[in-house]
């Protein structure tokens, strides 16, 4: 556990700095779009979604800009690729540096040492989300905006569990499979591509990043609840996928 | 290396062998289309050194992972220490400390580092006695593992699995990659760990340790376990194996004929040497008529009824594995 701890806290704060360094340029950027919302709609005439999205954030003002900026575009964008770091490694990197053997040959269940794994990864995972999320009120108070720091808490988790499921989705092909890069580069290509629908308007819906996009987020904030009619189904999906790869791997072979 | 205490002698009530025994009976395991190990039964110990000689692929690794739970097998059942092998092995490996055959570590590590994670899940004291073994075996304990040599890792590796107090252990090649005379170091301390009680099993391509350290050797071919009467057969066969060397090299085929009229099986002519077996019957008239035939050159040398496992390993493999 601690070996693989090892250089987890110098990935975790890489990752955590380029979401504050992310927030921090787009709250203090907020006055400027606010004033410039025309300007922006006219730019974007090409790509309608993106325009839709504009009128959203003018409807639903600085929380809709923060949540928007923060969670679907940094988080998203971000979280998705520090998934795929935390996860591919787990067990693929272990066959692809031939440590497979010595890390299973010590009196240790595989059940508890994938486990250690995957919680070790999911806190990496979640931590910079939570610690960035924290300095939203202050941020906002730097553009004389008020923001209530706990809905913003109940997306922070929001978040956190819809990049968990791209987690465990690249922790069960870490435990199948022995190339981490090439798992890498899989779920990456299918991320981007998911993103990639997202902006095509007539394929919104279909996108999985549709279930963390800025109107759910404006939708927790009013309600002040989280949304489990999501986070239901994807805590299944995550269950489903952890079992998946702990079958899996009980079966491998050094 | 600490004994096991007799008070740690407590055994889970149905279980299939003794303390200090390995017991198998069927195992069995296929990749694919392949059968690595076909069904083995055996009881080692309690005490003494058994090898477990075969060439590469032949199934030697594969038993010993399965006995430590590494590899599932597909039937059969196991026991180690009294202990019956179920789940992933964790009972087992508990009770059985292991020496992986892949030399593979965790360069960014020191070695004192890498050894309290190797013993991770075993008593606190391991962690002092693999230090003093890592220590007595000239480990440079601070340094990142990543310096190492080939043999530094495999002696680290070593240090680990002979740290814990244990009944039995299980050695996948120990002495591979290092010099002589560590070699020499390490055979001292397994034959002292099986001088104590201490049950080991051990795989090696140095048959020369294995005729050394070995009380007890295991045939395995093509996942098949040699059975001990063909065993000793083999033994005995192997005391019959002559080497005879000539000055000049020598027409192979006529001398072939010349060895095998007179009773020689299995001969092998390169150059100027043959290595034959002399008939079961009377071997040393064989071996007369032989030194005397008129068809052959006067030999320069000649080495019979040496036992040599190298022998015994050409006799079961010709020049497979060797």
């Amino acid at each position: 556990m601690r070996r693989h701890l090892g250089s987890l806290p110098i990935q975790v704060l890489a990752y955590f700095t380029l979401l504050e360094l992310m927030l921090v340029a787009a709250i203090l950027y907020w006055p400027n779009f606010r004033d410039n919302i025309d300007s922006l709609r006219a730019l974007s005439g090409p790509i309608p979604a993106l325009q839709d999205m504009l009128t959203q954030l003018e409807e639903t003002g600085v929380v809709g800009y923060i949540t928007g900026q923060h969670f679907f575009k940094g988080c998203n964008t971000l979280g998705c690729a520090a998934a795929v770091l935390f996860a591919v490694g787990a067990v693929a990197g272990e066959v692809h540096r031939g440590t497979l053997e010595i890390w299973l040959a010590r009196p240790i269940s595989r059940g508890r040492l994938l486990t250690e794994r995957w919680v070790a990864g999911a806190l990496a995972l979640g931590l910079p989300i939570f610690a960035s999320t924290a300095t939203i009120p202050l941020l906002a108070d730097r553009v004389d905006e008020v923001v209530d720091l706990a809905p913003m808490f109940l997306c922070a988790v929001h978040e956190w569990i819809f990049l968990l499921a791209i987690y465990s989705l690249s922790f069960l092909l870490s435990a199948v499979g022995s190339h981490p890069t090439k798992i890498a580069l899989l779920v990456l290509f299918l991320s981007t591509f998911e993103f990639a629908i997202y902006m095509v308007k007539v394929w919104t819906q279909s996108s999985l990043f549709r279930l963390a996009d800025i109107q759910d987020f404006v939708d927790i904030e009013s309600a002040r609840r989280l949304d489990w009619a999501i986070l239901a189904p994807l805590l299944a999906c995550i269950a489903v996928l952890y079992a998946a790869a702990l079958f899996a791997f009980r079966r491998r072979v050094p | 290396m600490a004994a096991f205490r007799a008070s740690d002698a407590s055994r889970a009530p149905g279980t299939a062998g003794a303390a200090g025994t390995i017991v198998v009976r069927g195992l069995t395991r296929r990749f694919g289309p392949t059968v690595a190990v076909r069904p083995l039964a055996f009881e080692l110990g309690p005490g003494g050194v058994t090898g477990l000689l075969g060439p590469n692929g032949s199934g030697k690794s594969t038993l010993l992972r399965m006995l430590l739970g590494l590899v599932p097998p597909d039937a059969g059942t196991a026991s180690v220490d009294g202990v019956p092998l179920r789940g992933d092995g964790t009972a087992v490996r508990r009770r059985c400390p292991y020496l992986p055959g892949e030399v593979a570590v965790y360069g960014e590590m020191s070695g004192r580092a890498h050894l309290a994670w190797f013993l991770r899940g075993r008593e606190r004291e391991s962690r002092a006695s693999a230090i003093g073994i890592a220590t007595e075996l000239g480990l440079p304990l601070e340094r990142r593992v990543r310096g190492y040599s080939h043999g530094m890792k495999r002696l680290l590796l070593l240090a680990a699995a002979l740290a814990p107090r244990a009944r039995v252990r299980v050695l996948d090649e120990p002495t591979e990659g290092l010099d002589p005379s560590r070699r020499g170091q390490i055979l001292g301390l397994l034959a002292r760990e099986a001088k104590n009680g201490t049950t080991i099993l051990l795989s090696s391509h140095h048959l020369g340790e294995v005729e050394r350290v070995c009380d007890r050797v295991l045939f395995l071919r093509r996942g098949e376990l040699l059975d001990e009467e063909q065993s000793r057969r083999l033994r005995r066969r192997a005391g019959r194996v002559v080497r005879v060397a000539w000055a000049d090299p020598i027409d192979p085929a006529a001398a072939a004929g010349s060895l095998a009229t007179r009773g020689a099986e299995d001969v092998r002519i390169e150059g100027g040497r043959a290595t034959f077996v002399l008939p079961a019957g009377d071997p040393r008239r064989a071996l007369a008529e032989i030194l005397s035939a008129r068809d052959l050159p006067a030999p320069t040398s000649l080495v019979y009824g040496e036992f040599s496992l190298h022998e015994l390993y050409r006799a079961l493999y010709g020049e497979e594995g060797v």
